[in-house]
């Protein structure tokens, strides 16, 4: 397989993923369970950034990637990287394959491997069980346009970077 | 609606009220130890850590002040209302230049104690730690030292001891493993 040119989302080059994407302000989350996730980290104010880096894990003869891996956040205060997989046992080996590959090659990086079960019990502790089926495997896929699942909030407003500003009436953290 | 039961909705008993009340005997004896000619504040998380702090400054044999903070969790009230964490009660009096000693009843995510260790760093204790009872290692995304653990538990939802399901169980005098029906059949 030849690996394509690097290009902005890509930077690494290799194949494209094939996932739909939720067209928002900021990052384009393909999966509700990531908004969700978004939403956690911003509710405890933990800074994140959205797939901001790919990491080649396979090369061919002629040195260019044809694999690499783009885990779907980065903490930067924590210098974690958190991947969230809530699909089908298929392509959880699929992934779990890829994080042991970029574990051997980058052991530097520190990085969480989240499964559908993670979420399931993150739902269940914050009393957002009933909405966690809607945000878990296939039917957390979100086409282009759609609202995304469990939402109170429209996508825009859960896209952002991380950076949330903070309402009057909340402490600031020094 | 289902009506909760608490017997008959624990699964199992995971820690018993006398392991309970040994572990909380030697967590005490053990602060006494460490603190020993310091001014040491007990700072509670309500509402799940109000049993074990009862308990424990009871175990403790050197003075002590204790204070009581809330703060408010993904998916409660507060969430539509700001999307941001928020203290719902905030300390009583100064802990600059104290030595803090957070009693909490679990850590799973450590991200509500993520956000407390920077909030009160920033009011100037002398020391800051951290003193849980029960510690659920699998659930965490954000690594947080414990300087004192009771109990290392399974990846299971408890109850009891303080620590509910929808604001029930809180009385248990045990910690438990909820019934999964409980969660799903509500």
């Amino acid at each position: 397989m030849v690996a394509e040119a690097p290009t902005r989302d890509h930077p690494a080059g290799g194949r494209p993923k094939r996932r739909a994407a939720v067209l928002v302000e900021g990052p384009r989350f393909a999966h509700a369970s990531e908004a969700e996730l978004a939403r956690i980290l911003d509710f405890y104010m933990v800074r994140w950034e959205y797939e901001p880096r790919t990491f080649p894990i396979l090369w061919n003869l002629d040195g260019q990637v044809v694999e690499s891996f783009s885990p779907d956040f980065y903490l930067p205060d924590l210098d974690l990287w958190l991947e969230l997989t809530t699909l089908r046992q298929s392509l959880v080996r699929r992934k779990n394959r890829k994080l042991r590959r970029v574990r051997e090659l980058y052991p530097m990086i520190r990085i969480k491997l989240l499964y559908a079960r993670d979420f399931r019990a993150l739902m269940l502790k914050y009393g957002r069980l009933d909405v966690a089926a809607s945000l878990i495997g296939a039917d957390g896929q979100v086409m282009p346009g759609t609202p995304l699942a469990g939402s109170n909030a429209s996508p825009a407003d859960v896209a952002r970077s991380g950076t949330a500003g903070e309402p009057a009436d909340v402490i600031p953290v020094a | 609606m289902r009506t909760p039961d608490l017997e008959a909705d624990v699964a199992e008993i995971l820690i018993t009220e006398q392991q309970i009340r040994a572990k909380v005997q030697e967590l005490g004896v053990q602060l006494s130890r460490d603190y020993e000619g310091r001014s040491l504040t007990l700072v509670s998380v309500l509402k799940g850590s109000l049993p074990f702090m009862a308990d424990l400054m009871r175990a403790i044999t050197i003075p002590v002040t204790i204070d009581l903070m809330e703060v408010s969790s993904y998916g409660g009230a507060a969430t539509e209302t700001s999307g941001l964490v928020r203290i719902l009660k905030d300390l009583s009096a100064s802990i600059e230049g104290r030595d803090v000693l957070i009693v909490e009843d679990i850590i799973d995510t450590g991200l509500t104690l993520n956000y407390l260790l920077r909030y009160l760093r920033g009011k100037n204790p002398r020391s800051l730690r951290i003193c849980a009872l029960l510690d659920k290692p699998a659930r965490r995304l954000v690594e947080i030292e414990i300087d004192y653990r009771g109990f290392t538990i399974p990846d299971s939802f408890v109850i009891g001891y303080g620590l509910d399901y929808g604001e029930i169980y809180r009385n248990l005098p045990f910690i438990g493993v909820l019934r999964p029906e409980v969660y799903t059949e509500s």
